[in-house]
């Protein structure tokens, strides 16, 4: 079987339309305030709550996004599983225990996938009704299986945990019990998921600090993309915030929480100063 | 601004260029001149797209009640959007999101109307109600909409229950409530 698959080769059937960050980046549109200390002009806080105007379609494009961010964790495990030999970490080899780890991670998010796409049909969404941005699986794609670990486990599993908080809080809110069963069942896999890569980390790299600094900060650099321009963070801007109490039960120190919560906030700036720059450059009027 | 197609003369959409969407100012206009035809109205429209920002939110106005009344429909750029194609016009939801206010602006022309909200003033709820009023009608006149997903939205708004279910069917099925017969239907 073959290894080291590329995102441009993964299979989807003609519902699905990929994208990947730097399109999205490309869009020049912004629900975001642009005035960091200006009174909100565009009304209520961006959080994903059922208040906001647009809840019913957010909540489902954001499940959506849940949907093809679990093919693609499936996709990333079920890799990481075949791609290395096992052995005792070094020399591109993972232990077996951990090959048994991505092989269980693998069957959790084929649950996932599920989970989400009868959830989405619940929300009356039609599979591939919303881009599909393979920025997780790019993430999974690493020569070295630690810093997959690192990108896949720790950065994208950790969103998960920030995501399914704020959907089962949604759910629980609007009274859909469905939703918020779901969410909270997916959100304790997502917790082992975070742990597994958590623990692996530290085991494979105890011996080799270097490769632990490489990895962690291949994780800080995912974790600002996963971010999304801020569209996670604890700005009222953000879509959903950081879920600190579950990142700590995952294996996150209080330092690195802090780390992700400053990345969070400067991903927000950068993408006021290119949305402003953006308008600079049409000639269009930026919203007071 | 830009004046639509000479068969519609009464419709104008602004921008008449856009910047940050791939959206054609006359296409919008030949849309709702469509959707004009199919609802049975003459009054003249404007259409203004705010493409600065990706939301959704669309509201109508109108200058009166009368047959020339003018009728002002605001909507932000994702209501037109496709959303497998970022940016791209999506003539199919132009037409369900379009057609859902201007039938809503029809309502309003009615006297059994007077009474409702401005669209700015409406509450999360009654504004769901209409909503799932205006789509249900547009479906059985052949615009193309997902029902679970209006369904959905009632549910976020009146409650996940069985009754709240047969509400929504009876205004999806409804033809010609006034508004205090939209907001009495809605909760079940």
């Amino acid at each position: 079987m073959r290894q080291f698959f590329p995102v441009e080769d993964l299979a989807r059937d003609e519902r699905f339309v990929q994208t990947n960050m730097a399109e999205r980046m490309k869009d020049g549109r912004t629900a975001i305030e642009l005035k960091e200390t200006s009174a909100k002009s565009r009304g209520a806080s961006k959080r994903l709550t059922p208040d906001r105007h647009d809840a019913s379609d957010a909540a489902r494009g954001l499940m959506h996004g849940i949907m093809v961010g679990e093919i693609q964790a499936l996709e990333g495990a079920g890799r990481t599983a075949h791609d290395f030999a096992a052995g005792d970490g070094t020399n591109d080899t993972i232990p077996f225990e951990l090959k048994l780890d991505m092989a269980r991670q693998a069957w959790d998010e084929a649950r996932h996938v599920e989970i989400s796409a009868k959830l989405s049909d619940w929300m009356g969404t039609e599979l591939g009704e919303f881009a599909e941005n393979t920025v997780l699986f790019e993430a999974a794609c690493s020569n070295d299986p630690i810093l997959r670990l690192a990108g896949v486990n720790r950065a994208l599993e950790g969103l998960a945990i920030d995501v399914f908080t704020q959907m089962k809080e949604f759910g629980d809110i609007a009274g859909d019990p469905y939703l918020e069963f779901c969410e909270d069942w997916m959100l304790a896999d997502e917790v082992t998921h975070v742990k597994m890569g958590s623990d692996w980390l530290r085991k494979v790299t105890a011996n080799d600090p270097d490769r632990r600094t490489k990895a962690l900060e291949f994780q800080q650099v995912v974790d600002k993309l996963f971010s999304f321009g801020g569209a996670r963070g604890e700005s009222e801007e953000s879509s959903f915030s950081l879920a600190k109490r579950f990142r700590e039960l995952a294996g996150f120190t209080d330092d690195e929480v802090k780390t992700i919560s400053e990345m969070d906030a400067e991903a927000l700036s950068e993408r006021r100063a290119q949305v402003l720059a953006y308008r600079e450059k049409v000639g269009a009027d930026a919203p007071t | 601004m830009s004046n639509a197609t000479a068969e519609t003369p009464d419709i104008t959409v602004s921008p008449a260029e856009f910047s940050f969407v791939k959206y054609d100012a006359d296409e919008i206009a030949a849309i709702v001149a469509e959707l004009a035809r199919l609802l049975g109205i003459s009054n003249p429209i404007r259409v203004m797209i705010d493409e600065t920002t990706p939301l959704a939110k669309l509201s109508e106005e109108l200058d009166g009640t009368s047959a020339d009344a003018t009728i002002t429909l605001h909507a932000e750029s994702g209501a037109l959007e496709d959303r497998k194609h970022p940016m791209s016009f999506s003539p199919e939801n132009a037409r369900e999101s379009l057609g859902r206010i201007l039938l809503r602006a029809r309502d309003r022309l009615r006297p059994d109307f007077a009474d409702a909200p401005r669209d700015l003033d409406l509450s999360l709820a009654e504004n769901a109600a209409w909503d799932t009023y205006c789509v249900g009608r547009l479906t059985r006149l052949g615009v193309a909409s997902n029902q679970q997903r209006w369904r959905y939205n009632h549910r976020n708004r009146f409650g996940f229950g069985d009754h709240v279910d047969r509400a929504f069917d009876a205004l999806w099925g409804a033809d010609d409530l006034g508004w205090a017969d939209v907001v009495a239907t809605a909760g079940g």
